[in-house]
Parts: C-alpha cells; structure tokens; sequence
C-alpha cells in the first residue's frame, strides 16, 4: 500500500508547515513564509495523492470511516487556509489554522481505518453527499474559528494600547470580522444540508433522526450555535467580540462532536 | 585607487558644524570640478544633507584627498580646515562601502529607517553625474547601493512603523478599518496638530471630512483647508453618528465628547468602529468612552505609547538590515575583484585559443581528405587541452583576487603569457 507514505509525507509537510507558519508569527521574515507555503503545499499534494489512492484501492471515496473522514476534512481546511491567506493577504493565517489541521490529522492517526461495516444496502450516494457536504462545513469553521481568535487578539491589542507581536502581524479588526462573517455564511450551508440527509437518511433506515447516536446529538448542538450566530449576524447585526465568541463556542461543540464520535459507540464508528 | 568615503554626520559633529557646511547644488558642482581638477582623486560624489556632508571617491591617497576636498568645501564658508576636522572620520575599501550601503539604506539615519536619505543620495550622485565625476566605481558603488535600499526596505520592517504621533494614528486606523478610503473623518477643534492628522488620513483616501469648533468662522477656515465641510458644534452627536475616525484638539478644559453622546449613537451604526484620536491636553474625549464596544479611543499618550513600540521594533529590524548588508557588501567585493581579473582571463583565453585554432588549422590542412570524425576528434581533442590548462590559472587568478592580492597575479599571469601591456 502507498497511501499510508503519502499520509505520514503529508503529515511531515504539515507539521513542517506549523512550526515555520508560527516562526512567521514571531520573526517576520519573508524567506520563513515563503518555506512554511511550500511545505503546506507539498503537503497538501502529498495528502490528495494519498486520498485518491486510498480511493482506488477501496473502490469507494475515502470517507467510510471517521479517521477518513477527519482526513478528508483536514484536506479541505488546508485548501481553504491556502486560498483565504491570498484572498485576504493575511500572510500569517497559517499559524492559527494549520495547528487545528495537525491536532486533527494527529487525532486520526492510530486508529483503525476501516470503519463499522456500513451495510452494503444502506450505503449509496447518499451517503457519501452527506458525509461530504458536512465536512466541508466543519472545514469552514476551522477558518471561522481561527478568524474569530485572530479578532479576539487583535482587539484586543487595540483596547490595551500596548502593541504587540499581534498588533503588527494581524490585518485590521474589519477584515477579520469580514473573515469570521464569510467562512461562517460559507460553512453553514454545507453543514446543514450535510446534516440534513444524514438526518432523513437516519430516519429512513433507524426510524429516529438522532438514533441513539452522540455524534449526530453533538452535531446538532454545534448547528445550532451556528444558526444562532448567523440570525445574529444577519438580523441583529452580531459583529466583532460577540459574533467571535460565538465561533468559538461553536467550534468547541464541533470539536465535542468529533470526540464523541471517537470516543463513544455510536452509528458513526468509534 | 582605492574607495573612500570621508565626513561627518550627525553623530560626530554638532548641528553648529553640519549646518555651514551644507551647501546648495551650485557651489557643490564648483567643487566637485575643482576636486577633480586637482588630480589626485578619480572620482567624486557628494553627498550634503542636513545631517551629514561626506564625500565618496576614489584616490590614491585617501588622506589627502579628504583634505583637499574639505579645504574646499571649508573655503566656501570661510571656515578653518583645521576647526571642522576633528569631526571628520575615512572609511577605505571595505568599511567605505559598508557605510555608502548604510548610508543609502538609512540605517546610519538618525532617526533609522526615515526614507528621504535614499533620495538625497540618488540627488547627489546624479548631481555628479552631471558634472562628470563619477567613474565606473562609483557608478557600480551607488548603484548597488540603491539596489541594497530597496531590498533592506522590502525585506525589513525598518521603515515600516509610524515614529511621529500622527502618523501612528494613521497606522492605528488602518488596524481597526479595512482600508481609509471613503472612511469618514470627523475634526473638532482646530489645533495644528488635530490638521496634521486629519492630512495625514485624507492622503490615505479618508472621506469626506467634517470640521466642528467653537468658533464658526475658524471651522469654515479649517473645513476649507481640508475641503472638508463644516458642522455646527452644537450638532456634534450628529456628526458622530456617522463619523469612522474621530480627531479631537479643542483648548476646551471640560470633555467635549461624553460617554452618553457617544453610548447614544452606537446603536445606530450597526457595529461600525469608531476610533477617536484625542490630541488635546486636557483630554476632550471622557476617559470612560473607551469602555464602550466597538469604540477605540486612543490619548497623546497613548499614541506616544505605540510610537516607543514602533521604535522598539524599527530597532529590532535594523539589526537584520545589517545584516543582511553585510552580506550584500560581501557579494559587492566579490564582484569587483572579479572585475579586476576579468581583463586578464578573458585575454588569456583568447590567447590560447587562437594558438589552437593555427595549430588546428595547420594540422587540418596536412590530413588532407580526413573523414569528418577525425577532424571532429582534434577539434574536441584541442579544445580540451586548452580548457585543461586554463582551469588552474583562471581559478587562482579569482581567488587571489577575492583574497585581495589579485594585482600581482595579473602581471604576473600577463608576464608568462606574453599577453601585452596591461592597461
């Protein structure tokens, strides 16, 4: 098997990535940016070709199981982060992203890949739709989140007069407010039609929406902080300290989520 | 020849000194030519600027061509040699273009990073390009020096941060707005502080601009020197409604902005930040404004506050910018040595060459109707010899000179190759 050399390489690249993104952070040195972008992008490459190749092995898309689907997600987080740094010229988006990407690679590693045999008869397109519209939900608030911690910083900095390494690395309060907003209105629809079908597929094979399943109860907690953030946003005008709260707890539910899945027994494996 | 640099700057002489013997551009060219003309030094530039007068040359004599230099410079404001030159320091070789690149990258500045030295040195050397002093030294001196600016400036945050309280307000407002242009600035009172930093926000594009004070007169004055627009005072919780920056700079003893004027507008703005740039001394802005949401209210003191940070870390990125000057001196001294020896190979392989090709051609000659491959075969045969023998010499010839002894082996290379007179 081939795969599992692209993922350890994909790993290395990431952490390599991290460690380079966070020196970025404290000394500003282009030459350090521009080594921490290659090694995200030689990791990001790495990563696809292990996924695709694990695909073809399988004969199925590489999302049967948690670990895979973890992956998978933290394959998005990184494209994301990669195009977000360029579209809003946040050179130092890295070092709040990439650490996530790690400690969810590194939370999928050691565990079994293959998943609970889902039933031939129950897995379709469906299945696969709904475990990947979700992902590129949670993928989005990865971003959400670290835009949410870059604002709390850097007002942070602002309220205390005192500039520090955050005052003079992060962009302004607007456009990390604006990034918060965008990846939250990204994400949010992703996650609920992900959770949707899940839902009604949920229904139609268990009789019950939740089916004594923690990750789908989690799953739920963590949509509704969200909606709850984006009728915030949208309708009460939500902003700035508030809307970053709220991604943070968010993200928190989101990261419940998914340690219920590993750690409890449940329909999504454990 | 070698390069020197000699003069003062603001470190070894006082302002008293500096400022008598910085002169105009005419009586620079008048000396420029007469140095020149004296003979003894082959090149000239220099360079006088509030903060330093120094000369960069080539001479014979380092030395010597200071003093004649500073005799004349001296001479025009009827000043004594002998009084200005215990503020004198030379640099030669090495140390003189360390310092030009210094010099040009405004870390010598003294306040370090300000950016209007490189355009004073690119005026000088123009200046003596036009009255023909500059020779090929200082020609690939000055313009690595420029070269070397331009990365230090890009590749270093040294000039980056605001050091005048202004322009840190500037600075803090691009870190709360996402860009100043269309951002709308609101000025109340009409201190010559408070216009500075409203100028300073309309070049960034900050628009429109209203004006409040007192007295109306005085407002329409201040509006019409911003093209701004004036606003009545006592419409001020108005103005603020819609205001992004707020610059504040009344002699008014009592707050001008309360926290429930303030408090009262928030709402309505839907979030939108309002940074307040309060300058005047009392403090118009009341101190428990900025407890408020979304509301950045930063004082004089405050603002010098961020100013000692910048130069913290002005200071910081210098230390790299030395870095990595020293490097780019290094690779300036490594070219020119080149540049020394380069002559000498590129003679000695034509040397060589042409013995070849006689020889090649005799030989092709005698082979009569050879096959092609053979003749091939002593082209490439002749050509490899050549090379073979050209290594060794030419790579000593390089490393001697990087070594700094490159003279005595082009004559010496020139002598066993017979390669004529050296120029």
């Amino acid at each position: 098997m081939i795969s599992p050399t692209f993922f350890t390489l994909a790993v290395i690249g990431y952490v390599c990535a991290t460690g380079l993104a966070l020196a970025y952070l404290v000394q500003r040195q282009d030459l350090i940016h521009r080594l921490g972008s290659v090694a995200t992008l030689g990791g990001w490459v790495c990563h696809s070709l292990a996924l695709v190749i694990r695909g073809v092995e399988m004969g199925r898309p590489p999302l049967a199981s948690l670990p895979e689907a973890v992956s998978v997600a933290v394959w998005v987080v990184v494209l994301l982060e990669m195009w977000a740094e360029r579209h809003y010229g946040v050179k130092v988006l890295g070092a709040f992203v990439l650490p996530v990407a790690v400690m969810l690679s590194m939370s999928a590693v050691g565990r079994p890949l293959e998943g609970p045999d889902i039933d031939r008869a129950l897995s379709g397109a469906w299945l696969w739709v709904h475990i990947g519209l979700a992902l590129i939900g949670i993928a989005a608030f990865v971003l959400n989140f670290a835009g949410a911690v870059m604002y709390l910083l850097q007002e942070r900095a602002l309220k205390a007069k005192r500039p520090g390494t955050f005052y003079y690395r992060l962009p302004s309060l607007e456009t990390l407010d604006r990034l918060t907003y965008r990846t939250l209105a990204l994400g949010f629809p992703f996650l609920t039609t992900g959770l949707l079908l899940g839902a009604l597929w949920a229904r139609r094979v268990w009789g019950s929406i939740f089916a004594f399943d923690p990750l789908a109860l989690f799953s739920f907690v963590a949509w509704a902080i969200y909606a709850a953030t984006l009728a915030g946003r949208a309708a009460a005008g939500w902003h700035g300290r508030r809307a970053a709260y709220f991604a943070i707890i968010g993200f928190a539910a989101l990261v419940l989520t998914l340690g219920a899945g590993f750690l409890l027994p449940g329909r999504h494996g454990s | 020849m070698g390069l020197f640099v000699a003069g003062m700057n603001h470190r070894t002489a006082p302002v008293a000194v500096r400022e008598q013997l910085a002169l105009e551009e005419d009586k620079l060219r008048e000396i420029l030519r007469e140095v020149l003309a004296g003979g003894g030094i082959a090149e000239a530039v220099i360079v006088s600027t509030c903060n330093r007068v120094e000369v960069y040359g080539v001479a014979e004599v380092p030395g010597e061509a200071r003093a004649v230099v500073f005799r004349h410079l001296c001479h025009q404001r009827g000043l004594d040699v002998a009084s200005v030159d215990v503020f004198l320091y030379t640099h030669v070789d090495r140390d003189a273009v360390s310092h030009a690149f210094r010099v040009a990258a405004s870390l010598d500045s003294m306040m370090i990073g300000e950016p209007q030295i490189l355009g004073q040195v690119k005026d000088a050397f123009a200046l003596a390009q036009s009255c023909e002093t500059v020779g090929p030294a200082l020609h690939s001196l000055f313009t690595h020096a420029f070269a070397v600016a331009k990365k230090v400036r890009t590749e270093t945050d040294v000039g980056r941060y605001a050091v005048s309280v202004s322009f840190a307000a500037v600075e803090l407002a691009k870190k709360i707005f996402d860009g100043l242009s269309g951002r709308t600035v609101l000025l109340v009172g009409a201190g010559k502080m408070g216009e500075l930093a409203a100028r300073h926000l309309v070049e960034q594009g900050a628009f429109p601009i209203y004006v409040a004070n007192r007295t109306w007169s005085r407002a329409l004055e201040m509006a019409r020197a911003l093209s701004g627009t004036a606003v009545p005072f006592d419409e001020l919780t108005t103005a603020l409604a819609s205001a992004d920056i707020v610059i504040t700079s009344t002699g008014a003893h009592e707050p001008v902005i309360r926290r429930d004027m303030v408090a009262g507008v928030l709402h309505g703005r839907r979030g939108r930040p309002l940074f307040f740039i309060d300058i005047a001394v009392p403090r118009n802005v009341e101190e428990s404004v900025e407890a408020l949401e979304d509301v950045y209210c930063y004082d004089i003191d405050d603002l010098k506050q961020v100013v000692d940070a910048n130069l913290r870390e002005r200071r910081r990125e210098a230390q790299r910018a030395e870095t990595l000057v020293e490097r780019e001196v290094g690779k300036f001294l490594a070219r020119l040595a080149d540049a020394d020896v380069i002559p000498t190979i590129v003679s000695l392989r034509e040397r060589l060459e042409s013995i070849r090709l006689g020889e090649v051609k005799k030989t092709m000659a005698r082979l009569g109707d050879a096959p092609p491959e053979t003749r091939d075969a002593i082209e490439a045969l002749s050509s490899a010899i050549v090379n073979k023998i050209l290594h060794a010499p030419i790579t000593k010839l390089r490393e001697s000179s990087r070594a700094g002894h490159g003279r005595s082996w082009t004559e010496l290379v020139h002598e066993l190759f017979g390669l004529g007179r050296q120029g």
